[in-house]
């Protein structure tokens, strides 16, 4: 039989020195956007019930999921999202506390990718949810801070606006059923132009089958405001959107801001404002999120909750393609002779008391030590005998 | 400003796509002339193109290693979307047909069906709709040869003309879907380069509708 002791998994990855100082760095950085602004950080279980994921809100494909059986026969699922789990955290365990709620996560998400499309199967996720807060100010709220996180990991970004409602409303004023108003939904959200108007070719043509033609084309700066209020008149989506659009401008964000009337919910358990991050450099959403009002219901704790994720791994890429991490070893090794070991690792306790990172050497010669710090590329060796010695390891040795 | 790169699927939806991109004036010299180069320069820099299979182009958009890709419908549905898929250029027309041995009702009988295709996924998502169970086989060269020697009972595959399928003594049952060249577009680049993407596609529109007006 084949082993398969040597590699890893498709869609999985080891992470060494650098890389991991380069992902602790992003994390730290959106950790402590979310400290600052009172969120608190929770952890869920990797493993959880299959049914918190099959939720008919959920929309995540069953063939996405990795799954086990636990010891009665019961389904599980490697957590391929974090806001069910959150959501169904905040139902049970956190039913009686003061609203809102504040949570950020950490936490890596699973998905059963097809084979060899180099996509990875696991990844770091951080994320915030405001929960049990409606309306506008937790809407800026939340928008406001996803721009500050993506501000403090890359040097420029773009967060893209639109609203779960808007296609709604437009769908609703169409003759259509629920299958062809699904198939318009999902050309809009894939941007496919030609298969959108072979459906609506076959409509008559009222206003709304014209603004909804438009919709997928309706993305961009401001502008798109104006031109979506021609096609579609009066419209409390809209005009919620535009106010949002207008109050983030004033706080100097205009540049960093699109519209995109054709962001369809993705998830299903989107109702109201949704959003997408972009970042120069990756061909993939880097921040996803929106507001869920109708999801706690399905946990029987109807409230409303907007929130959004960041995939750490993704801004890791790029933080690493900036260059600049560097994996340094201690510099300095302290290397005890016979019969001073053990004041050799008091002295190096007493040097990292100092702040100073050192290494105890595990050598039986000062010899073998030197070799070590050299091929290392240590600045010193400090021998503790009866009395202490400081040799510099030579730069030129080094090599 | 980076040029904005597109990758073309070699053969036929290659040279369409030259004479488009040709009539809206663009200097495509390089795509006639190679040379061992692999990145080439079109319309004197604005964009550059890279040829690869069809399937491949599909990969390099979705990474976003390229910008925009220009490929066959058919390899769209086989291979589902991660893009946008913004344009139907119209060329490279044909479809996707069910056929089987001339004469004989496939949907006749009780017992399951086997297909032959190159094409699996959208084989077997065809019958899913249908909500029928069928058995299909992935074959790579000439599917037409699978009912002949007696492995399937139909095939699911690309029809022009249908001479080859006539040769064969098969003909079409029905037809599962129409095909033709698409734009597509990386989702991250289409936002944070509309401008650009947008004048593009737009021209390649005009320069499509003039062509028809032509003819």
């Amino acid at each position: 039989m084949k082993k398969y002791c040597k590699t890893i998994p498709e869609g999985t990855r080891d992470l060494l020195f650098e890389e991991c100082g380069a992902q602790r760095h992003i994390e730290h950085e959106l950790a402590g956007v979310f400290q600052a602004r009172g969120f608190q950080e929770v952890m869920t279980p990797g493993l959880e019930y299959y049914d918190v994921f099959s939720l008919p809100a959920a929309g995540i494909p069953q063939e996405l999921m990795f799954k086990l059986t636990d010891h009665k026969g019961r389904l599980l699922a490697l957590r391929p999202d974090s806001t069910l789990p959150i959501a169904r955290l905040t139902a049970t365990r956190l039913q009686d506390q003061p609203h809102p709620l504040r949570l950020y996560y950490i936490q890596k998400v699973y998905s059963n990718n097809p084979s060899l499309t180099g996509r990875s199967n696991e990844v770091l996720q951080t994320g915030i949810e405001l929960l049990g807060a409606g309306g506008m100010r937790a809407d800026l709220e939340v928008l406001s801070m996803a721009m500050e996180a993506l501000a403090s990991c890359v040097p420029d970004y773009r967060i893209e606006l639109g609203h779960a409602g808007f296609f709604k409303a437009l769908a609703a004023r169409l003759p259509v059923g629920d299958d062809l108003r699904e198939d318009i939904r999902v050309s809009i959200e894939s941007k496919n132009y030609a298969a959108l108007d072979s459906i609506l070719d076959k409509l008559e043509q009222t206003d709304a089958v014209r603004a909804i033609r438009r919709l997928p084309r309706l993305f961009g700066g401001e502008e798109v405001f104006e031109e979506a209020a021609a096609l579609c008149g009066e419209c409390q989506p809209l005009d919620y959107l535009k106010k949002l659009y207008r109050a983030l401008a004033s706080m100097g964000l205009a540049d960093k801001l699109m519209i995109d009337l054709g962001l369809v919910q993705r998830n299903d358990y989107y109702s109201d404002i949704v959003f997408s991050g972009y970042v120069e450099g990756s061909g993939d959403v880097v921040l996803s999120g929106g507001r869920y009002d109708n999801l706690l219901e399905s946990f029987g704790a109807a409230m409303p909750a907007v929130g959004f994720g960041i995939n750490v791994d993704a801004l890791t890429r790029l933080a690493m393609s900036r260059g600049g991490w560097h994996s340094k070893p201690a510099p300095v090794l302290v290397h005890g002779d016979e019969g001073f070991e053990i004041k050799a690792l008091n002295h190096a306790a007493a040097l990292r008391r100092c702040g100073v990172r050192c290494e105890s050497s595990v050598f039986a010669t000062r010899e073998q030590a030197l070799q070590y710090a050299r091929a290392q590329g240590m600045e010193r060796v400090e021998f503790v005998g009866a009395a202490v010695e400081t040799v510099a390891v030579k730069e030129d040795a080094a090599r | 400003m980076k040029p904005l790169r597109i990758a073309l699927t070699k053969g036929r939806l290659e040279k369409d796509t030259v004479s488009l991109l040709e009539k809206m004036g663009m200097d495509c010299s390089a795509l006639h002339d190679k040379g061992r180069r692999l990145i080439l320069p079109v319309g004197g820099g604005r964009i550059e193109a890279v040829l690869a299979k069809a399937a491949d182009v599909i990969t390099y958009v979705e990474h976003g290693v390229c910008d925009l890709g220009v490929v066959g419908k058919d390899t769209i549905l086989e291979m589902g979307t991660g893009f946008y898929e913004i344009l139907d250029l119209g060329f490279g027309k044909c479809r996707f047909a069910l056929a089987g041995p001339k004469g004989k009702n496939f949907f006749a009988g009780y017992s399951s069906k086997t297909i032959a295709t190159k094409y699996p996924n959208v084989a077997r998502s065809y019958f899913e709709e249908k909500g029928m169970d069928v058995r299909v086989i992935k074959i790579e060269g000439s599917v037409e040869l699978a009912p002949l020697l007696g492995l399937s009972d139909a095939i699911v595959d690309i029809v022009e003309t249908g001479s080859t399928l006539r040769e064969n003594g098969l003909e079409v049952i029905e037809t599962v879907a129409p095909i033709s060249a698409r734009l597509i577009a990386n989702v991250a680049s289409l936002k944070l380069r509309k401008a650009e993407i947008e004048e593009l596609a737009q021209a390649m529109e005009q320069a499509l509708r003039d062509k028809e007006e032509t003819q």
